[in-house]
């Protein structure tokens, strides 16, 4: 396990990844550093191998393609985040989230050369063995984009799980660094805080915080502000390093007895400038709003950091106490300096062509669903009776149904054979209510109404749909206690045990009455809901009925066969039976495994198609991903079909879906299910799918 | 490129809904905590490698389950597979603890005519001033059912690794003494690709062992 040395031999000179204690081999890191300058700070595994590698050493920022050499300990771990996207609907102010996914690029891990403290029992394995800041995973989104609009996007900012990893990356969506980088041009500089104990704070103080603030910090704007207080300066800095690179050298020069990077001698007094004043600056040019800070801030603001003695610095002399650069190597080093800035330049002239592209194409979209949005509501709708079967209204239907008509549709589509009424709603409603209030109260058992259920079983459905809600998309922050549509989906729940007490609360049930009131109203979502579930597919899985399920599924790998011979094989020979995807897909209608925006859709064309649409869906994604799938083994299929990737194509994906045909020699899905039900009662029952 | 390992076991974690057994399963496998993720419908699944001997690796290929007594009719039968279990309650929570006698009961029906070796894990141990079962009572029921006891937190990160590695430890050793051993057609336990490792027990071990000559 190697450590950092603060070294006391070198005159103040405390560099991180400095590996060996000996003198004379710190001399020959150094010198071996200055020529890789500002990449030289990696780690361990990195460190000794890399002594002579070119600068356009690959292990330098992945994502984020500044070509600015830039400190870098990168921490090996990818880590992943989400960006939720807010889309304002075009005729409404109400939000319909959806869900999608940036790769997680690494920026700076910051390093201190101090032993790590707090280190807990949880010692996650890994790879580095450096000791790290608390400065732990953030995972950061989109900013708030009140002054960074990109046409109607507004994007909510998330924080997902702090964890006492103690590892330092921090990720962010690459975009927004761009967004930095291109539109900014202030010169922000941020101020290192090189004070050991400010350090130790940090770590206690994150370490302590993360865990219990991890899932409240989704909601908090603040906080979000405040990491991209520090994201903003860190990605400016990547591109500031370019206009600040005269003042360097000034600076430099003034004080050469060392490199004052993160080392415990204190900054150049003249280069210092007031953090917040930094900040302020900064927030200014970018024309942000200056929030205030929130208490975790706090934490935060000790943690800013100075480009200034890291800016171009393969451009800058040697210290005093060593050998000066030769003369073609600081030729050299010119030349790399020019290339670097050319590409950086190129890469950014790139990011901004992509990035117009991307604006036109959601300009034609957002056209396209405005066009869609009429011909629903003027034309079908008022018509829908004649025109819900029409060749037409079909395919506009399999293209999508625009947001705001989108509850309308379902309702309509869904229909309503139970008769439920708005009245019927309330009084289910309020018999809900009577039996949680007699239950908290430790209340009767004598509800004859609920036949077969004890107190006890309606005490755990009732704990169990509190517990269910709060867990309930979690990252849109609208069904969590407190939130907007909490006691919605509490009463809807509650009011459905009520008036189906035969079947009870599932799990699974909650997100499926979670999407029905993003899209509708209260009582409407619970008519919805009611009969959605009393489709023959859904009672059959919520009941658990053993018989059916396998039916299904057996009807399921028929089709699979058919359209995806050799993957079914494969998976027959690997042994991974229907159950182990379908359940969860089943519940669920796809609304926990897939983003938010294509679950929709897929329930757009459930609603047309029918339960025969939930299984063509299932066969979809088993052909997207078909290629991936054939190379895998049982764990790696079961871990990749029950967590499937959040940034899925949407039109790649319904393309996928469309290719399949459900059609098994000549009979369609509704016949086989019917021939095999038949069998199924003529057969003993082996189970066999269900056997594990 | 897949690490050698000696053995893989399949664990399957069962226990109340709500008691923590995915938080439980990602801290360890992942190693992080997440306060609030989503309840697990029907099954969920992970895997880790543990070591442990020096040289000694194991896959363990973990079953997450779901804990809703509706699941239960599905998630049975994925017991008589796992050669290793954690069953899990929560001990702020007294029903949970109260149904662990349910769980055995039911494991045991279903396994048959395999064998499965279960750990009793007291989760949430950090919340122990909210705590509604104590570690006596626990550990008594425990050792009525042949069980070790361990209490964990996922979100303190305490015995987490521990409670994997022990059952993971008693199993091997049951495996090494031939009391379990690799079926035909069972999958909880697999045997990986071992080039040189020999210990006693594995004249006795079979043809199932893939080689490469």
């Amino acid at each position: 396990m190697t450590t950092v040395n603060v070294s006391n031999s070198l005159n103040g000179l405390s560099l991180m990844g400095i590996l060996d204690t000996k003198v004379g081999n710190s001399i020959q890191n150094l010198q071996n550093l200055n020529s890789r300058a500002p990449r030289a700070l990696s780690l361990p595994e990195y460190g000794p191998s890399q002594r002579s590698s070119a600068l356009e050493d690959s292990h330098s920022l992945k994502s984020v393609d500044s070509g600015i050499p830039t400190l870098e300990i990168g921490n090996p771990e990818p880590v992943h985040c989400s960006v939720l996207n807010v889309k304002r609907k075009q005729s409404e102010s109400e939000i319909m989230p959806e869900r999608t996914f940036q790769s997680a690029c690494m920026l700076l891990s910051y390093v201190p050369p101090l032993s790590l403290d707090a280190e807990h029992e949880h010692s996650v394995r890994k790879s580095s063995t450096f000791p790290r800041t608390g400065y732990d995973t953030v995972k950061l989104y989109s900013p708030t984009s009140k002054a960074l609009n990109r046409s109607d996007d507004i994007s909510v900012c998330s924080v997902s799980s702090l964890s006492t990893e103690l590892s330092t990356t921090l990720s962010v969506s690459n975009e927004d660094i761009l967004d930095f980088m291109v539109t900014s041009s202030s010169s922000a500089i941020v101020t290192l805080e090189t004070d050991e104990v400010q350090f130790s704070d940090v770590a206690l103080n994150s370490t302590k915080e993360t865990n219990d603030q991890s899932q409240q910090e989704y909601c908090q704007e603040a906080d979000v502000d405040s990491k991209l207080k520090i994201l903003g300066p860190f990605s400016s800095f990547f591109a500031r390093n370019l206009f600040t690179r005269k003042q360097n050298t000034r600076l430099e020069k003034q004080n050469d007895l060392s490199w004052k990077l993160f080392g415990k001698v204190p900054l150049r007094e003249n280069s210092q400038k007031d953090p917040k004043r930094t900040q302020k600056e900064y927030e200014e040019k970018t024309g942000r709003a200056h929030k205030p800070l929130s208490p975790k801030q706090n934490v935060r603001k000790n943690l800013d950091f100075e480009p200034l003695s890291t800016t171009a610095l393969i451009l800058e002399d040697r210290p005093a106490n060593l050998p000066a650069k030769p003369a073609e190597e600081a030729q050299k080093h010119r030349q790399q300096y020019e290339e670097m800035v050319v590409q950086a330049k190129k890469r950014e002239l790139k990011e901004a062509q992509r990035r117009k592209k991307q604006l036109e194409e959601r300009c034609r979209l957002e056209e396209s669903i405005g066009n869609a949005v009429l011909i629903w509501n003027n034309d079908i709708l008022p018509n829908w009776e004649t025109m819900c079967c029409s060749r037409k209204v079909r395919e506009l239907w399999w293209q999508g149904i625009p947001p705001s008509v989108r509850g309308k549709v379902w309702s309509l589509a869904i229909g309503n054979e139970l008769n439920i009424t708005h009245e019927l709603y309330d009084i289910c409603l309020s018999r809900a209510k009577e039996r949680w209030r007699s239950l908290s109260t430790g209340g009767s058992e004598g509800e004859c109404e609920d036949a077969g259920f004890s107190a006890a079983d309606r005490e755990a459905s009732l704990e169990l749909i509190k517990l269910d809600i709060s867990r309930t998309f979690p990252n849109l922050c609208i069904f969590q206690q407190g939130g907007p549509y909490h006691d919605t989906l509490h009463s809807i729940l509650g009011a459905y045990t009520c008036y189906r007490p035969d079947v009870g609360y599932v799990q699974g049930m909650s997100f499926i009455a979670a999407v029905l009131i993003l899209n509708l109203d209260t009582a409407d979502a619970f008519i919805a809901f009611s009969n959605l579930l009393n489709k023959p597919c859904q009672m059959a899985f919520f009941r658990v009925d053993h018989g059916l399920m396998l039916t299904y599924f057996a009807a399921f790998e028929v089709f699979f066969e058919e359209n995806l011979p050799k993957l079914f094989a494969h998976f027959k020979k690997n042994n991974l039976t229907p159950d182990i995807y379908l359940i969860d897909w089943i519940f669920t209608l796809y609304s926990k495994s897939l983003p938010l925006d294509l679950a929709c859709r897929v329930w757009d064309v459930f609603c047309r198609d029918g339960e025969e649409f939930l299984f063509r869906t299932a066969l979809g994604i088993l052909r997207l991903f078909e290629d991936i799938l054939t190379k895998m083994d049982f764990i790696h299929i079961a871990q990749f079909l029950t967590k499937l990737p959040e940034d899925l194509p949407s039109e790649e994906f319904f393309t996928s879906i469309a290719a399949i045909q459900m059609q098994s020699r000549n009979k369609k899905w509704a016949q086989v299910l019917v021939a095999l039900q038949k069998d199924n009662r003529e057969v003993e029952r082996g189970s066999p799918s269900l056997k594990h | 490129m897949e690490a050698i390992w000696l053995y893989q076991f399949r664990l399957i974690v069962i226990g109340d809904s709500t008691v923590g057994k995915s938080c439980l399963i990602r801290r360890f496998t992942e190693g992080r905590f997440a306060q609030v993720s989503d309840p697990t419908v029907g099954v969920d699944f992970f895997s880790r490698l543990v070591e442990i001997e020096p040289g000694k690796r194991i896959k363990l290929q973990i079953w997450d389950t779901a804990g809703q007594e509706r699941f239960r009719s599905i998630t049975r039968a994925y017991y008589r597979n796992s050669v290793g279990g954690l069953l899990l309650f929560d001990i702020t929570n007294r029903r949970s603890f109260q149904n662990v006698h349910e769980w055995l009961e039911e494991t045991k029906v279903h396994v048959q005519p395999y064998q499965i070796v279960f750990i009793l894990v007291g989760h949430k141990c950090d919340l122990d001033t909210q705590r509604q079962v104590t570690r006596h009572e626990a550990e008594k029921l425990a050792a009525a059912y042949g069980m070790k006891y361990i209490e964990t937190s996922a979100r303190d990160a305490i015995n987490v690794e521990k409670a994997f590695t022990d059952l993971t430890r008693d199993i091997y050793e049951l495996v090494k003494r031939g009391e379990i051993s690799i079926q035909e057609g069972w999958e909880g336990v697999k045997s990986g690709f071992v080039p040189n490792v020999v210990h006693s027990s594995e004249e006795v071990v079979k043809s199932d062992r893939r080689c490469l000559c």
